[in-house]
C-alpha cells in the first residue's frame, strides 16, 4: 500500500508540475509552427478585384444584401443543418472558454504565474461542462447512427473525439467526487496535457486550419472576400 | 508507375496531407454537391467521401497503388464527380483540388473514361 502511494505522490507531482509546462510550450510551438505552416502554403494575392458595373447584377446583390440577415443564414448551411450548426458551435466555444474560465485553473494560474483569467462561478461552470458533455455526445452518436458520417469514420476519429471528451469528463468527475477523487485527478490533468500536445499535430489542426483558410485565403466563401490578401 | 505517381505526390505533398489531415469528416460538405443530392443523397456522393477514397488511399499508400486500385477509383473522381468546383467545406478544405489531383495520377496512369465509353 504504502509502495502504491509513493507512485501516485510521483505521478501526481510530475502531471500537475513539468509535464504542465511541457505540454503547454509544445502547444504554443507547435501552434505557431503550424500557422507559419500553414501560410507558407499560400501566397499574397497579386491579382486584381475587378469590380462588377453591371447594372442588373448591381440591383440583384443590393436586393440580396436586403434580406434579412436570418433569410439569408437559411440559404447556407445553417439552414440545411440547423441542429448540427448550433451543437457544433456551442462544442467548439465551450471548448475553449471552459478551461480558461474555470475557477479551479485560474487559482492554480494565479499561484504559478501570478496574474489570472475572468472565472465564471462553479456553478455556471458545471453547467457548461454539461452542455458541453452533452454536444460532445451528440457527435458520438451521429456519427455512429448516420450513414453518412460513419461511411467516411475511421478508428482515428473515434480517437479523437475520445481525446477532446475525455479531460471535460474526468473534471465533471472530479469536481463532483465521483469515482476515486485521487486517480481521477490525476487522469484529468494527464489527459488535458494530452489534448495540449495534441491540438497542433493531429485532426485538432483543423481549429488552426479554419482561422488561416477561413479568414485570410480568398475563395467564394471565405469572410474577407472584398479585402483578397491571399491565395493558395 | 509508382516513382512517377510518387514524384507528384510530393509536389503536392504538404497541401494535401493537411488537408487530409484536418477534414474532420462531419460530412458537412455533403449538400453542396449536386450530385450527392440527385442521387438520393447517397453518400457516397459526398465530397469528402470522393476525395477520402481516392487521392486519400493514394496517398496513405504512399503511392504505392496497383492498376485495380486506380481503377476502382474510376468511377469515383470521373463519373460520380463533375469537377464542377461548387463543393464547400466549413473549415476551407480546397476539395475540387484534391480530387483533380486524383484524376491527373489516374489520367497518368491511363486510369480515365474512353470517349465511347458507357458508365
Ligand atoms: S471536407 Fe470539410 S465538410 Fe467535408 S467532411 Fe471534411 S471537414 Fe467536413
Ligand atoms: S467538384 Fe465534384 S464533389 Fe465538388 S461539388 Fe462538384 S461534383 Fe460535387
Amino acid at each position: 500500500m504504502e509502495h502504491i502511494n509513493s507512485i501516485y505522490v510521483l505521478v501526481y507531482n510530475l502531471v500537475r508540475g513539468p509535464l504542465v509546462w511541457i505540454s503547454s510550450i509544445i502547444f504554443i510551438v507547435g501552434t505557431i509552427y503550424q500557422i507559419w505552416q500553414m501560410l507558407l502554403l499560400t501566397k499574397i494575392n497579386t491579382r486584381p478585384i475587378i469590380k462588377v458595373f453591371d447594372k442588373q447584377y448591381n440591383e440583384t446583390h443590393e436586393k440580396n444584401k436586403e434580406e434579412s440577415c436570418f433569410s439569408s443564414l437559411k440559404r447556407t448551411i445553417c439552414g440545411i443543418h440547423p441542429i448540427m450548426i448550433v451543437v457544433t458551435t456551442l462544442f467548439h466555444i465551450l471548448l475553449i472558454i471552459i478551461p480558461l474560465t474555470l475557477l479551479a485553473h485560474n487559482i492554480l494560474l494565479e499561484n504559478a504565474v501570478g496574474f489570472s483569467l475572468f472565472s465564471f462561478s462553479e456553478k455556471i461552470s458545471d453547467i457548461l461542462t454539461v452542455l458541453f458533455l452533452v454536444s460532445s455526445f451528440f457527435f458520438f452518436i451521429r456519427r455512429i447512427f448516420l450513414k453518412r458520417v460513419r461511411i467516411i469514420s475511421t478508428f482515428y476519429d473515434y480517437f479523437i473525439w475520445f481525446l477532446a471528451t475525455a479531460p471535460f469528463l474526468t473534471g465533471f468527475l472530479a469536481y463532483h467526487h465521483i469515482f476515486n477523487y485521487r486517480i481521477i485527478i490525476t487522469l484529468h490533468i494527464f489527459l488535458g496535457e494530452l489534448m495540449l500536445v495534441a491540438i497542433p499535430f493531429t485532426k485538432f489542426s483543423h481549429m488552426i486550419f479554419f482561422f488561416v483558410f477561413r479568414f485570410i485565403v480568398v475563395n467564394e466563401y471565405s469572410f474577407r472576400k472584398h479585402q483578397v490578401i491571399r491565395t493558395w | 508507375m509508382t516513382e512517377m505517381i510518387q514524384e507528384i505526390l510530393k509536389e503536392y505533398n504538404a497541401k494535401m496531407k493537411l488537408s487530409l489531415k484536418v477534414c474532420a469528416h462531419c460530412s458537412l460538405c455533403a449538400e453542396s454537391c449536386f450530385m450527392f443530392i440527385k442521387n438520393n443523397k447517397n453518400p457516397i456522393y459526398m465530397p469528402s467521401y470522393k476525395f477520402i477514397n481516392s487521392i486519400g488511399k493514394i496517398y496513405k499508400k504512399k503511392g504505392n497503388v496497383d492498376l485495380k486500385m486506380l481503377e476502382d477509383m474510376k468511377p469515383i473522381i470521373w463519373k460520380n464527380c463533375v469537377l464542377c468546383t461548387r463543393c464547400y467545406c466549413p473549415l476551407g478544405i480546397d476539395i475540387p483540388s484534391m480530387i483533380s489531383l486524383a484524376r491527373t495520377i489516374c489520367r497518368m496512369s491511363g486510369v480515365y473514361p474512353q470517349y465511347n465509353e458507357i458508365y
